[in-house]
């Protein structure tokens, strides 16, 4: 694949640090430099950085079967949760020296005391994310926030100040921007920059301390921007939708079957990228708002307001991801999401009503996790292109 | 759950189990009348703490995951599961709510219920009652997926969570601000109610039910705790029924009256040492996971080979009231908040006590011990996250941190060793069950504990 190409500091930076994944991290332990593993969008990684720990996100993998995950935890979990799980129990994040769950979806709160036991991590928390979305629900969190910091801070024998808070919500804001200058790379026909060549870049930093995940970012954006050889050709712009993407093969299927991946809202993507925490006097009050009212998931009720219509529910929830989608001039969307995903799998109907209202074909896939669906996937998605074209 | 024919079937059956069909019927019957007459309905959901606040306004529940129960034990919900995934839901979500937005999409498009409804069908809501809790997400969406076919039903999320257990969080460390948000959704419930239903909440009325369904708590406690018994004289697959009241009618005087009742009949047959069985030779503990609605006959066949299960973790949703140290109030939105959270983190402090145990495995250990337990099964439904995960994990610390003990995990045979092979049952889904598979394996078993037994005695 051309689009595949390295050509770069930035691009095989960013390759490198995404097959060898954590291995930044691994190295600054050695210098004492400790870190918190996480899973999910919903962990607030200013307070774990402000703690003095680099946050380093949890990932699963689409090539690898599971075969460990499977002694502690049920095969009913989000195969994705699942993945992550066989993961960290097969080592590959010993190197960190906590974890922190949110309360996500039934597949990681439940499993909570599976996680905590069963890797033994010196240090586990969990962050009780409401379910719902209202001014008592962010009070709460607020505190469920305080909470956590100070364990946190209990565990890394330090005080973790508002200074040091207010600090990182900048860094985190600053390197969110920098995410969405690698996304408006997408915004011209063809794009300048692959879907697959994006997840691998965000996915790298998400292994990294913030200050170098933006450093990394400036440096794919620099290279994109330098490079003459991209050969992405003009093809049908597509939009992809659903859970969390953390591996590159999805998206990579989606172009070699002859579309260009221009925008997407996931996680990790545009959600968890495309909000930036309010700077706040309390920094707490913005990063409280951030996690749960910002990020736009599924999992987060929010309520249908008295007197609206069903539309204007649905352009209130799914407003965000259509403005994306007029903005990137997609031409279709893909529905994309886990068996067993509940929080994502409910709002399938309204979702696919709410894209096609917009004019936009759409394509609903249940996926597995795992690289062994690529066969099938495919016939699926050109048939779909061909729709398209 | 079960109609009145499958209670009967049931080798001494409680007389009180065999009510709960005629029970549950009536229920559900009451709910269309309560419509015609122009009440108020509400769609609920089981263990949300907001039983007493309904009951107190006036308002009708209408329990769906009960309904979808019955639409499994009835053997009638592949019309509706079918209907869901013609919608776009996937198979594999709680299948519970893929049978009650089927229904409802069916209804509306008819504008009537549906051909041979189970027991008349389920009412039109006036409300929904989502919740939003930490223990399960289908009831965070299901209602707003409903809401597709009703946009002129309004929803009100309750979002109550509780503190997970922490090695260094003491739930006294975090009580003051769960219970402050758990108090305000509670209140903005009762906000929404009133304005629904024009009326304002009596509060000495909610006060007097939130106190008969705490009479009712320790009354149940108290009953189940007679199980203890040897020979038992109620089981599991009684329990399945004799949950009815508990979970769908807590805060009214029937469900008080038919726990002493049972407590009567209990008691009689303890002093007659009636057992479930005449010879009682397995004492089993069913360990989690809800049961297949459509095979309780299961628990029938358990019985048949001498096996009875005097304990369940499965809907024992109550502890005795005073262990509880529910802080003096008189305010009754407060009670039901601190009843709430002490409910949710009472095996905490037990569970400190034993290194590397867990809340949900020391109340496995309790309920060996003070039942005498010789072997546990569970049940692997795979459509209900929130019941079913975290289980194999629990057995396995239970080995590690107690002793081991036998174990039949129905609902997935072989996996491990051939992952092609998954044949996980379900709580309503036919499709996932084998009659034939299952009972072989609790063949095997009985065999396990057969030979463990006599193994104890050479
Ligand atoms: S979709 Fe929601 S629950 Fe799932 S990883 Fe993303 S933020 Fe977390
Ligand atoms: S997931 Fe389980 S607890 Fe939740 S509604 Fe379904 S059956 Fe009930």
């Amino acid at each position: 694949m051309s689009n595949e190409t390295i050509n770069g500091r930035g691009l095989a930076e960013a390759e490198r640090l995404y097959r060898d994944y954590g291995i930044r991290a691994k190295k600054l332990k050695e210098q004492g430099q400790k870190s918190i593993a996480y899973v999910c969008a919903l962990v607030p990684l200013e307070i774990i950085a402000a703690a003095g720990f680099i946050p380093i996100r949890i990932r699963g993998d689409v090539n690898e079967p599971i075969t460990k995950g499977d002694i502690d935890l049920e095969t009913i979990a989000c195969p994705y949760a699942r993945s992550c799980f066989d993961n960290a129990v097969k080592g590959r994040y010993s190197f960190c020296d906590g974890l922190a769950i949110p309360h996500s979806c039934d597949s990681t709160a439940r499993t909570y005391s599976v996680w905590r036991y069963v890797l033994n991590f010196p240090y586990s928390h969990f962050i009780n994310t409401p379910h719902t979305a209202n001014t008592s629900a962010l009070e709460f969190f607020r505190a469920d926030l305080k909470n956590f910091l100070k364990s946190l801070g209990r565990f890394a024998r330090s005080e973790i100040t508002d200074a040091k808070l207010a600090r990182y919500v900048e860094l985190y804001n600053e390197n969110r921007k920098k995410v969405m200058a690698l996304y408006a790379l997408r915004k011209q026909d063809p794009p300048l920059i692959s879907g697959a060549e994006m997840v691998k870049a965000l996915v790298a930093g998400l292994s990294l301390p913030v200050e170098e995940a933006s450093d990394l970012y400036d440096q794919v954006r620099e290279e994109i921007l330098n490079r003459k050889d991209a050969a992405i050709k003009k093809l049908p712009r597509i939009m992809v939708v659903g859970s969390a993407i953390d591996n590159h093969d999805f998206m990579q299927l989606i172009e070699e079957s002859g579309a260009n991946v221009v925008v997407d809202d996931l996680c990790i993507g545009t959600r968890e990228f495309g909000p930036p925490t309010a700077v706040t006097d309390d920094p707490m009050d913005g990063i409280a708002d951030r996690y749960l009212n910002r990020i736009n998931c599924p999992r987060t009720y929010r309520e249908k307001k008295e007197g609206e219509t069903l539309e204007d529910d649905l352009a209130a929830r799914f407003g965000d991801a259509g403005k994306l989608a007029k903005e990137y001039a997609v031409d279709g969307v893909i529905l994309y999401m886990y068996k067993y995903c509940d929080p994502f799998g409910f709002e399938i109907p309204v979702r696919k009503t709410w894209f096609e209202s917009l004019g936009l074909p759409v394509l609903y896939i249940e996926d597995e996790y795992s690289a062994g669906t690529t066969g099938s996937l495919r016939t699926r998605i050109q048939a779909f292109l061909e729709v398209i074209e | 759950m079960a109609d009145e024919q499958d209670a009967k079937k049931r080798r001494k059956a409680t007389e009180a189990a065999g009510k709960i069909g005629g029970m549950v019927r009536a229920a559900i019957g009451g709910t269309i009348k309560a419509k015609q007459e122009g009440k108020k309905l509400a769609y609920a959901f089981i263990s949300s703490s907001y039983d007493e606040i309904i009951r107190a306004m006036d308002i009708v529940p209408v329990w769906t995951e009960n309904y979808a129960g019955i639409c499994g034990v009835k053997r009638d919900v592949n019309r509706f599961l079918e209907r869901a995934e013609s919608l776009g839901l996937s198979r594999s979500l709680c299948t519970y709510a893929l049978c009650g937005i089927g229904f409802d999409q069916m209804r509306e498009e008819l504008g009537e219920m549906p051909p041979n409804s189970p027991w008349g069908g389920q009412a039109r809501p006036d409300m929904m009652l989502s919740s939003g809790q930490i223990l399960c997400d289908p009831r965070n969406k299901w209602y707003q997926a409903s809401q597709q076919f009703m946009p002129d039903v309004p929803i009100y999320n309750v979002g109550l969570p509780w503190p997970m257990y922490e090695d260094d969080v003491d739930v006294d460390d975090v009580a003051d601000y769960y219970i402050k948000h758990i108090v305000k959704e509670l209140r903005g419930l009762i906000a929404f109610l009133e304005k629904q239903t024009g009326k304002k909440m009596d509060y000495d009325r909610l006060s007097g039910i939130v106190a008969l369904a705490e009479h009712t708590w320790d009354l149940i406690w108290e009953t189940y705790e007679m199980r203890r018994a040897t020979p038992t004289p109620m089981d599991t697959g009684d329990a399945m029924n004799t949950m009815v009241p508990m979970v769908f009618m807590m805060g009214t005087q029937e469900a008080y009256d038919f726990y002493l009742a049972l407590k009567a009949e209990l008691q009689d047959k303890i002093d007659r040492k009636e057992g479930v069985i005449e010879d009682e030779k397995y004492r089993l503990l069913w360990g989690g996971g809800l049961p297949s609605w459509f095979a309780l006959n299961d628990f029938n066949y358990f019985n048949s080979k001498g096996a009875v299960f005097p304990a369940e973790t499965t809907y024992r949703l109550v502890e005795p009231i005073e262990r509880l140290n529910i802080p003096n109030t008189s305010d009754p939105v407060e009670r039901l908040a601190w009843r709430w959270l002490r409910y949710w983190t009472y095996w905490y402090d037990k569970a400190r006590k034993r290194p590397g145990s867990e809340p949900d495995v020391e109340r496995l250990i309790q309920y060996i011990e003070d039942y005498k337990i010789d072997g546990i099964v569970m049940h692997e439904a795979f459509s209900c996250r929130t019941w079913h995960l975290g289980l194999i994990w629990q057995l396995n610390q239970l080995k590690k941190i107690y002793r081991p003990i036998p174990v039949l995990s129905l609902g997935k045979p072989a996996r491990r060793e051939n992952p092609s092979l998954i044949l996980e049952s379900d709580i309503i889904d036919m499709s996932s069950y084998s009659e034939v598979e299952t009972r072989s394996k609790i063949d095997a078993f009985i065999e396990t504990l057969e030979s463990l037994k006599s193994n104890q005695i050479a």
